[in-house]
């Protein structure tokens, strides 16, 4: 026993140690790399400006994205770019969230759209305007339908990056058993949801969606329905959610509909595994990212067709909403450090650059001048699918649906619609479902509103 | 006459002296660790959050008040008891079955403690991650099997009536080893003489298992149970890569519901509020268990 109580003690102590050696020995670093900080601020016109790039892009985005950080780097001799991957959209707001503001904060960060809201309120950062006026950028030559998105008072806070909007993939092959023409997707709901009816053969269901609430934020929008109340959000603090109008139930009808008629597929919550029920034939037809589509063509055994979204039977098409991130700008950090991040940010909207990016994510490319690019149109001969996607950015109508919402709670709304969309399927009802998504969204909303400074 | 009441005292507290400079160390990483967090969490769940986090607007009770009216919050709790009640008493009993069966005295019998608490050494990530594929709903092996002996396929992590089992097993799986590890520990420990002189009395063996293993185990059954409850109340990583919560809410356990309130709509305050709830409960079952459960253990 005593031997125990001693020997416990000792692994205790050690622990202490160890505990402080290491806290002591994290401050100490901290200490000795600043001086050769500012030393580098001082050093004048000879020593390169580095700077911190986060960003969420893994997989082929992070490959390509690294690709292009060094092709920046090795373009110039006064900046460097250093990209870090800080996980997801929301673990790295969450990071920046503990730094923001600071001089220890990142140059640039990559945020997602919905977080656009937040980072205009944050305080954290310089909006990408005053650079444009500075410089006298050309702003126009930029995509038009995107910058529609980020522009808030004809202000663009951020730098568009990587933008995607959702599309309709569906399995040809499984058209022309069914009888249907592989080149003319359904169009309308009522169309969709005839084309589910003759698709579901066995174990193969007529169509599916991510449950997630973009797609249903994007199905709203193409009817012209607005998400918040305040013209989504854009002339003021929004108070009140507006997505249970008819325009939010039209979609839950249509979903349920198909539901009901044991035509829907439901495949969850991840990515994952609605495209592997894809390319494993269980679905035939299903909303992806048109960031998925070369994905999706690359890993199917049969051809892909890529379409519009489907819209409202009343309505005509609106079109579609921009997702994707943006790049923001630290504010609190040396001028010289901002001015690298500019720089950085216009190599990025150059064709060749957006090009490259388009081609190996099938993210949108920002400046549409990246199309002329010789390998872009040899890739769209090639695959015409591509050209789809593009097609459908640029047929959008601007107007306040297609806008977008800006709410800075529009994690948590997600959540509220991911639940609904759950409870549809398992057969409730598509009005309380909604309302309760609704309810739940404007307790947020109110309590950003409250906390407010 | 103070000088001399002065160095009486100093002489007097010589071991408190003593006994806090030895604790010094310890109180001092609960301060940092567990006391200040501890106490910030309470005086956060009083208030409601700004968008960085900070206190902005104290609300009193209303945190608690708004929980314990929500259904959301009420169904993480049924969420969280069932599914303590999943995997606690069925992981304890397979594990205790398993340290019986590697508890026998035979040849190679190494290899199978090694894999019984082999499931101790893989992070819950990376098992989350197994058990993924395995539950995948086009391509998972489970699905897979049930076509192949021709019973109708399950949606195990997207039907709410399905999801909080499917999580529930992967975390007995994970769990069986750490309690396996234990429990053959304390098998160990007990000593070979009580068997003899019961085999000699002519004993059988479930005789021998329930009058003298199950006794004799019982202060090593009593920590497992008690350390099993507060994992099981405190799980997260199984659930925010398998189920994220979903669907409907079925899986969405208290620490998860607290992460996602915390970390992905900062509201710190009712998550907070969430947090407090949940200490105070896992502090009832444990003092219960030590007043009703305790009194089963035989110290030897």
């Amino acid at each position: 026993m005593k031997q125990i109580v001693k020997l416990s003690l000792f692994s205790l102590l050690i622990f202490t140690l160890v505990m402080l050696t290491a806290c002591t020995n994290s401050d100490s670093t901290k200490k000795e790399v600043k001086p050769v900080k500012d030393k580098e601020k001082a050093g004048g016109t000879e020593e390169k400006v580095s700077i911190e790039f986060w960003h969420a892009m893994s997989g082929t985005g992070q490959e390509s994205l690294d690709e292009i950080v060094k092709g920046f780097n090795e373009s110039q001799d006064d900046y460097e770019v250093k990209a870090e991957f800080q996980g997801t959209y929301e673990e790295s707001l969450t990071k920046l969230r503990s730094v923001g503001g600071t001089k220890d904060a990142p140059a640039i960060t990559q945020v997602f759209e919905v977080g656009t809201k937040y980072m205009i309120d944050s305080g954290y950062i310089e909006p990408i305007q005053s650079f444009i006026d500075k410089h006298k950028y050309d702003s126009s030559e930029l995509e038009q339908n995107i910058l529609n998105y980020y522009k808030i008072d004809d202000k663009l806070y951020s730098m568009p990056f990587n933008s995607s909007t959702p599309v309709m993939l569906y399995n040809k092959d499984a058209f022309k058993e069914a009888g249907l023409d592989p080149d003319k997707a359904p169009e309308t709901f009522a169309e969709v949801i005839d084309a589910a009816a003759k698709l579901k053969k066995g174990e193969m269901y007529g169509f599916s969606m991510l449950t997630y609430g973009w797609f249903f934020e994007q199905l709203v929008a193409t009817q012209g329905g607005l998400y918040v109340n305040e013209d989504n959000g854009r002339s003021g603090d929004a108070t009140e959610a507006l997505f249970n109008g008819t325009e939010g139930q039209n979609v839950f009808r249509f979903l349920d509909t198909m539901n009901k008629a044991g035509t829907f597929g439901n495949f969850g919550t991840n990515w994952d595994d609605i495209r592997a029920a894809f390319s494993s034939g269980k679905v035939a037809m299903y909303l992806d990212s048109s960031a998925g589509v070369a994905g999706a063509i690359a890993t199917t055994p049969f051809d892909v067709g890529v379409a519009y979204m489907p819209h409202g039977d009343d309505a005509e098409r609106n079109g579609v909403v921009i997702g994707g991130a943006s790049l923001w700008m630290s504010k609190g950090i040396a001028e010289k450090e901002q001015e690298a991040a500019w720089e950085f940010m216009k190599y990025l909207t150059t064709p060749k650059v957006q090009a490259k990016w388009h081609l190996d994510t099938g993210y949108f490319a920002i400046n549409p001048k990246a199309y002329e690019e010789a390998d872009v149109k040899e890739k769209w001969a090639e695959y015409p699918q591509y050209k789809v996607t593009v097609d459908q950015l640029q047929d959008t109508k601007a107007n306040l649906a297609t806008q977008g919402a800006l709410i800075s709670v529009f994690p948590e709304s997600r959540q509220y619609v991911v639940t609904a969309l759950e409870e549809l399927y398992q057969g409730g009802n598509p009005k309380e479902a909604l309302d309760q998504a609704v309810e739940g969204t404007n307790r947020a909303i109110e309590i950003a509103n409250k906390t407010k400074k | 006459m103070s000088g001399l009441s002065i160095q009486e005292l100093w002489r007097r507290t010589l071991n408190v002296r003593t006994a806090s400079l030895y604790l010094f160390p310890s109180i001092l990483l609960f301060i940092v660790f567990v006391f200040y967090p501890m106490f910030r969490t309470i005086y956060l769940s009083f208030y409601l959050t700004d968008q960085n986090g900070n206190a902005a607007i104290h609300v009193g009770l209303e945190n608690y008040a708004y929980l314990l009216a929500s259904s959301e919050f009420l169904n993480s709790m049924k969420a969280t008891a069932l599914f303590v009640l999943y995997t606690v008493p069925i992981g304890i009993l397979i594990a205790l079955f398993f340290a019986l069966l590697a508890n026998e005295k035979l040849r190679g019998i190494g290899f199978y403690r090694t894999m019984y608490s082999s499931t101790m050494g893989i992070s819950v990530a990376a098992s989350s991650v197994i058990w993924l594929f395995l539950f995948h709903p086009s391509i998972g092996v489970f699905n897979r099997v049930l076509l192949t002996i021709g019973m109708p396929q399950i949606q195990w992590l997207l039907d709410p009536q399905w999801a909080l089992v499917s999580v529930s097993i992967s975390t007995i799986w994970m769990n069986t080893g750490f309690s396996f590890l234990i429990l053959l520990g304390g098998l160990q420990n007990i000593d070979q003489h009580l068997y003899e002189s019961a085999r000699i009395d002519g004993a059988k063996y479930f005789y021998r298992l329930r009058r003298i293993t199950i006794p004799m185990l019982s202060p090593t059954l009593f920590f497992i149970i008690t350390i099993s409850l507060i994992n099981a109340f405190q799980s997260f990583g199984q659930i925010d890569i398998l189920t994220k919560g979903g669907p409907t809410q079925s899986t969405n356990l208290i620490v998860y519901s607290i992460y996602r309130e915390a970390f992905i709509n900062y509201q710190f305050g009712t998550a907070s509020a969430q947090a407090v709830i949940l200490f105070i409960i896992i502090l009832i079952v444990t003092i219960l268990q030590f007043k009703l459960g305790e009194r089963k253990v035989h110290y030897q």
